[in-house]
Parts: structure tokens; sequence; C-alpha cells
């Protein structure tokens, strides 16, 4: 298993705010890892340096052996790293088998075909049956789905999940971990998920990254995590996560 | 050389007056006014109306601004609140159609000669050696002072303080327990007094008619471009960068060319630097 | 560049178009009921297109047809573009007038033959697109609309200021007509209309249409998908602007006359208004939105002077009632109770 992506001592700075601190970890892949952090931790701006739509201060991104500083957000899409957000922002005014093909229409024409693609997609997903619905009439939970749906369209070696559990109750939760778990198991993508809800994030990934501050304060695996003083010291200081998803 | 200077600050005047108003209801309510020029174009001919009345210019002028004011909350309230809930473009849309409507209404009552603002202030002085108009040395004053009573406002009262957090943070401030639609209806009130002030004070030497209304839209949009979509400062500098700049050319070339600047100046704010000088950050 | 881009991710959505509209460009599994009954429906209309001028040997209805069918190319290109990615283009009337202008002094001052004006109307106004539309395109916010409404204005300044060259007020006189008949050009005019709408739906009901469509529902979404947004848009400008050029110079060498108006607000108004009558985002709608119009202005002749201002207000009440339309919509209503259901 070799380095699928390289982050190494990037740096990001708004005006006096350090927002990420010389952050430095590599992913194999095929796994899937956890980011962990309190609000303002750095997590998101990290998403957004990883997906080109600011650029990083100092330091490298390094992907599939390639430097993503200066490259477009459309060519890191072709490159192959997808993301979802934290809020559920689907095509309105489309179907939810539009929105997934959309999803796809940055890379050529799978050999199946686009609309064939996004059935499987959908399937994929639990969605089935439901591609004529207007996008932004389904439950939330269904939202979320379209949303990896439709970043699974752009064929990702990398996936980055924003807070995919937001928003929903513990059994939504439980369902959709099971199916990034499978998505996981039957493509062997390479996942990177950042979440507050410890408890089913942590039976998710093998491994974590707690960031504080901006600064990568632990890398281990999610059994260690929690007894690491500083991850530890970095919550009971702040927000408390949810350790239970009761 | 004085010349310039003084014709200048004449147009600068006017300008800042439509600019202040047409940013300053952008940055609170964040909705661009298209109608904003009928409510220049409604103060200039509310006076007239009144003084064929046989009215006195003051109590006219007054009242007029008075009705324009009025007329913003009206529109604002019933045309454009509705539409707010829509989209934004719905918003432009529909504040594009009213200034329609409101020409057409001052065109079928009116008709489509010029018609007579007359002159506050009819008598003639000599500055610096130059003759000037009182009636534009009016307009510089008085855009000087309404302006100045604004900023004054704005920094010094509750509701002063209430229109500057909406501004920054629109949902905070209801939090907070704001109010504000009736926020909102206010500053339509302040930004539509401007704009007929404006007309008010630049209709006896400027063109009254139906039609009045596009032009200082325009301009107006292209103040706020380089001066910055929601901040007063921006956009009183940018105001008197583009009344200058065209004074300027008027003087050394001709006219004519005047037009060009405003778009120019637009267009190259928008290639390289679109939040224009002071951007949203510093509304206010 | 990238900061700009992170501002509409991270911004509130607020949104900037209306996403309703755009559902009559959606497209439900189509039964093939819907697809045969829309080419039965086309079938019908240019039909009548076609045998009415024959039937009604009218030449008044005649140039009444034909003016609504330039409208109808202008109502149809800026439905492409704005109907479906719902940035509102509120200076059509650019485009318009750049090809009025440009057959005016093609052919009065360079005397080139009619036939040439209309490509080289497109090309101008597709010089205007990219000059308008390139800064202001890439930009969140009202900028494009308010700049393609300054730019229209401003074009109509020049023509009354630089009048020794333009014709002022009176514009450029004695443009030669395309055709010897009048019934020539109408069957010329119902041709260019039918292809370009024909080439316009199939785009947007192709991919194409579909990112169109997203730009519409959540642009800075549809950027995070890796689609280059703002060439989408421009692309889409410029077709729509080549088109309105083209129709522009159609309409001169039909009037024999350009003057200030072609570049006015109320003429972007009036487009504007028969794309929501015939129905946003349909593209065809805004066929039946410009007859019915143009139809509605004859017969307001006599209100002569009242005209303009039914039509404002005939806008403002769309706007609170019918903002998407009644054309298409009713089209789609009627095929769904005949059981399509596209």
């Amino acid at each position: 298993m070799s380095a699928i992506l390289e982050v190494s001592g990037v740096t990001k700075r708004f005006g006096g705010l350090v927002a990420v601190n010389d952050v430095s970890f590599s992913l194999a892949a095929g796994e899937i890892a956890g980011i962990l952090g309190p609000n303002g931790a750095g997590k998101t701006t990290l998403y957004n340096l990883l997906t080109g739509f600011i650029p990083a201060d100092e330091g490298s991104i390094v992907f599939q052996g390639r430097q993503l500083r200066g490259v477009s957000p459309h060519r890191i899409v072709r490159m192959g790293i997808s993301r979802t957000f934290q809020l559920c922002r689907p095509f309105v005014g489309m179907s939810v088998l539009e929105n997934v093909k959309v999803g796809g229409l940055a890379q050529p024409a799978p050999p199946e075909g686009r609309d064939a693609h996004a059935h499987r997609l959908i399937a994929q997903v639990g969605l089935s049956g439901k591609e004529d619905m207007p996008a932004e009439l389904m439950a939330y939970g269904d939202q979320r789905r379209l949303e990896i749906a439709r970043a699974l369209a752009a064929s990702p070696k990398l996936l980055l999940l924003d807070e995919p559990f937001a928003g929903l109750g513990s059994g939504e939760i439980a369902e959709l971990s099971a199916l990034i778990r499978q998505i996981h198991a039957d493509t062997g993508l390479t996942v990177l998920l950042i979440e507050h809800k410890l408890h089913e994030f942590m039976k998710l990934v093998n491994r974590v990254i707690a960031l504080d501050f901006g600064e990568l304060i632990a890398d281990d695996v999610p059994e260690r995590i929690v007894t690491h003083p500083r991850v530890v010291e970095a919550y009971i200081g702040g927000n408390v996560p949810e350790t239970e998803a009761a | 050389m004085v010349e310039i200077l003084i014709q200048g600050a004449v147009s600068s005047a006017i300008y800042a007056l439509l600019a202040v108003g047409f940013t300053l209801i952008f940055g609170v309510a964040r909705i661009l006014n298209l109608a904003h020029g009928s409510f220049y174009a409604l103060g200039a001919y509310a006076t007239y109306l009144l003084t064929t009345y046989d009215w006195p210019l003051v109590p006219a002028a007054l009242v007029a601004i008075a009705f324009v004011a009025g007329f913003g909350v009206v529109m604002e309230r019933v045309l454009v609140r509705p539409m707010r809930r829509r989209s934004l473009l719905a918003v432009l849309m529909i504040t594009l159609a009213t200034a329609l409507a409101v020409e057409q209404l001052l065109f079928l009552s009116f008709g489509s000669e010029y018609r007579n603002v007359p002159a506050l202030v009819s008598a003639k002085y000599t500055l610096f050696g130059v003759d000037i108009a009182g009636q534009r040395l009016l307009t510089v004053v008085a855009a000087v002072v309404l302006i100045g009573l604004l900023w004054l406002f704005i920094q010094r009262t509750r509701l002063g303080s209430a229109i500057l957090a909406i501004s920054q943070d629109p949902e905070a401030a209801q939090y907070m327990g704001i109010p504000s639609d009736r926020i909102f209806s206010i500053v339509m009130a302040l930004s539509a007094a401007l704009a007929a002030a404006a007309g008010i004070l630049a209709g006896p030497f400027l063109t009254v008619q139906p039609t009045m209304w596009l032009l200082p839209v325009v301009k107006a949009f292209a103040i706020v471009v380089v001066g910055g979509l929601g901040s007063i400062p921006g956009s009183i500098l940018a105001a008197l960068m583009l009344g200058y700049a065209e004074t300027i050319v008027a003087y050394l070339a001709s006219t004519s060319w005047t037009e060009i600047i405003g778009v120019l100046a637009t267009l190259l704010m928008l290639i390289f630097r679109p939040a224009g000088m002071f951007g949203k950050r510093a509304a206010f | 560049m990238n900061r700009r881009a992170l501002d509409t991710l991270a911004g509130a959505p607020g949104r900037m178009a209306d996403p309703k509209p755009a559902l009559l460009a959606r497209t439900p599994p189509a039964n093939l009921l819907g697809d045969r009954l829309d080419l039965a429906g086309a079938g019908v209309f240019v039909a009548i297109m076609v045998v009415l001028p024959l039937v009604i040997d009218n030449s008044y209805l005649l140039g009444v047809l034909s003016v609504a069918l330039i409208y109808a190319l202008w109502a149809v290109s800026w439905d492409f573009m704005s109907g479906l990615t719902g940035r509102e283009n509120f200076g059509h009337a650019l485009f318009i007038g750049a090809g009025g202008y440009t057959a005016g002094f093609m052919n009065t001052v360079w005397f080139i033959d009619g036939w040439w004006s209309i490509p080289a109307g497109m090309v101008v106004a597709a010089v205007f697109a990219i000059v308008v539309g390139l800064p202001t395109l890439r930009l969140k916010g009202p900028y494009f609309a308010l700049a393609m409404l300054s730019a229209s204005v401003i074009m109509e300044r020049l023509m009354l200021i630089f009048w020794e060259y333009t014709g002022g007020e009176e514009g450029i006189n004695g443009v030669e007509p395309l055709f010897d008949s009048p019934l020539a050009f109408y069957y010329f005019a119902l041709a260019v209309l039918l292809v370009v709408t024909v080439a316009l739906v199939m785009l947007a009901r192709s991919n194409w249409g579909l990112v169109l469509r997203a730009i519409r529902g959540d642009e800075a979404t549809c950027q995070a998908a890796g689609l280059n947004v703002t060439w989408y848009k421009i692309a889409s400008l410029l077709i729509s602007g080549a088109i309105a050029g083209a129709g522009g110079a159609m309409y001169a060498h039909y009037q024999m006359q350009v003057s200030p108006q072609v570049f006015t607000v109320v003429l972007t108004i009036t487009v504007i208004t028969m794309v929501y009558v015939g129905g946003m985002g349909s593209v065809w709608g805004p066929i039946g939105g410009a007859i019915l119009l143009v139809m509605m202005t004859e017969l307001l002749r006599d209100f002569g002077e009242w005209r303009l201002m039914i039509y404002s207000l005939t806008l403002i009440l769309i706007l609170f009632f019918l903002p998407e339309g009644f054309i298409a919509p009713l089209w789609h209503r009627f095929k769904a109770r005949l059981g399509a259901n596209r």
C-alpha cells in the first residue's frame, strides 16, 4: 500500500490567524482515516487546501505523485479527489438522477455510459427507485446519500467527506456509516472523513488524525486517540464531542 | 482650473447622494434597487408639480422628499419584500419593472418634454474668481450636510447601530431582537430621501424628463462597483473620483467622452478588483 | 482567484436565482407519448405559421407576424442562457443593437451586401458578450445583470452622442431589405427561428443543459464537482448573444433602418417579459410569449401612450402570480392530462 496523499508542512494563514499550522501526514491508498478536532481546528480549511479552493502558504500536497499546489480545483477533481460538504446542497430543480449525472460530467464518459453509471451509483447508495424525485424534496438522510453518489460519480480515488453524519438521527447515522464502509470495501477507495460524532466515527475509521488550533496533535488508531493526553485536553477544554450516539 | 474644482464638486455631490443611498440599501437589505433612479426622478417631478400649484419652493421640496421616502417604503413592503423570499434576481427584476412603470407614469402625467424645476437659489456667486450658480453651490453644501447627518446618525444613534449590525450579520442581528423589517423600511426611506434630494438639487440644471432615472442607476452602479458594494466611504470616494474624472474630461476633451469613463472604470474594476476599493468587509 | 471560489462556498446559501422555473426543462423519464406530443405540437405550430400568410392575404398581419418571429428569436436566445442558468441578463438589447448597427453600417456606409451582415452582426455581438461577460460571469452577485444593463444603456447613449456617425435619434436609414418580397422574409425568419429553437432545445436537453441547470441549482457545488462553471456561462452567453445579434441584423434589414431604440432597456424588458409569459427555462415557450405580446401590442395600438405602462404592469403581475409563465406550463399540463410525463 503506497501513499496516495502526502501532506508536508502545510500552513495556511488568514491574516493574523493561522488556520492550518505545519500539518504533515500521509494517507495510504485504500485507508479510511478520520480527521478529528473541535470547531475551528482547521479541518474544513484543510479540505479546502486539498481540493485547491484556497492556496497553501507553505508546504506541499502531493496526490498520486503529483504536486497539487497551483492546480485549479477543476483539475484536482479530474485528477481524482472528490468532496462532500457539511450542509447538503443538492442541485435544486433537478432530479436525483440528474444530480448524479452532473457529478460525473467533469470526467470523460465511463464505458458503460453516463446514464448506466449514474443508475449504478444510485443503487449503490441505496436510493434505487428515487431517481426521478426532485432532489430538494428528499429527506435529509437521503440527500446525504445523494451527495455521496454525486461525489462518486466523478470516479474519485480519494473521497473527502465533511461531517457526513451532521443532522442525522442515530439510526440514520448507523446506516450511513454502514454504507460508507460498504463503498470502501467494494471500491477500495481512499476515504478521509471529518466528524464530530465520535462513536460511529471510531467504528468506521482505522486511523485518526487529530487537529487542534490548526496543529496536528495526534495521528494514531482510534483506541489510542481517545486516551491521548493532548486530544483529551483539546476536548475537555472546548466542546465535548458526543461519545454516545444515543 | 478653479472651474474644474468647483464643477467637479457639484457633479461629485450629486453622485455621492445617489451612490450613498444605493449602497446603503444594498449593504443593509441586500437589495440592488434598480428603481433608485425613480426616487431621483420623483423628487424632481414632485417638487415641480407642487410649484405649479404655487407652493413656495422649500416646503415643496420637503414635502416632495417626504413623499418619495414614503413611496420607497411602500414599494419595499409591497413589491420588493415578497420577491426577497424568492431570489435576489426576482428583486432586481421587480425593481426594474417598477422603474419602468414609474417612468411611464411620469410620461403619461407630464409628457416627455423637459420640465423646469425652479432653483432654490437663483443668485449667482463668484468664488475664487469663478462665476457659479447659487444652486450648484447649494448642491455641494447640501450634499455634504445630508451625508454628514447620515453618518452621524449611523455612528451615534441606537438605530444607526442596529443598521450597522444588520449590514454585518443579518441573522445574528435578528437573534439579538433587532427588527430587521422595520429597519429595512427606515433605510429605504433614507435611501429614497437622499436620491430625491439629489433630484431636487440637480433638477434646475440637469434634465428633468421621464427617462431621467436610468442614467443615475447606471452611474450609481459604476460608483458602488468602484467604491465597493455596501461601503459608504467607498461610495463617497468613488463618487468624487467619477465626478472629477468626468469634469476633467469634459473640459479637456469634450462632453461626449464623459459617459465612457464610468463604464470603463466599472469594467476595469470588475476585471482586477471586483470587491471595489473598500469591498464588502468595510460596510460602513 | 480561488479565494473567490471559496467565497461562493462559504457564503450563506442565499439563492441567486429562482430555482423553480427550471422545473420546466426538467426531464422525468420520457414515455414516448411526451416526445410524440411535442413533435405533434411543433408540427401543428409550424404548419399554422407556414399556411397562415397564404390563407390570410393581409400585408399588415404579415408584418406583425414577421416582427413577432424576430422577437421570438431574441426571446429564445435570452431564455437559453438566462432561463437555464438563472443568471439574468438585463442588457440583451446590447446584442440586438450590436447586430442592428453592424448591419446598418455595413450596408449603408460600406455598401456590403445584406447577407454578410447577419454573420457579421453575430460576431460583433459575440465580442460584446466576451467583453462584458468574461469579467462579470465569474463573480457571484448581481454584477453580470447590472453590467449588461449598463453596457446597453451606454451603447444607446453613445449612438446618440456620436450622432454625426450614427445618425443620432434618427439612426441609419436606407438599409436594404434582404428580400424583395415580405413573404420571403417571413419564411426566412420562420426558418431561422425553427432551426435555432430546435438546436437550442437539443442543447438544453443534452449534458450541456444539465450543467446550465445545475448552475442555477447550486453554482458553487457545481464548481466543486469539477465543472468549469464560468466557461459554461460564457459559452452560453456567446451563443445567446450571437443569435440575438443575428436577429438584430435581420430586424435592421426588415425595418430598413436602425435607431438607438435597439439598445434600449425597454427592449430588453420586453424580451424578458416575453420569456416570462412563455415559460422561463423552456427555451421554446418564449416563442409563444413573443407572438402573444406582439399581438397584444398591436391590439393596444389604440392606447398608444399607455402601451409601455401596460407592459410594465403586466410584468409586475406576472412576477407575482405567474413567475413560471403560462404557455409552456400549460402545454406540460396538457400533455400530462393525456398521459405523458415529460
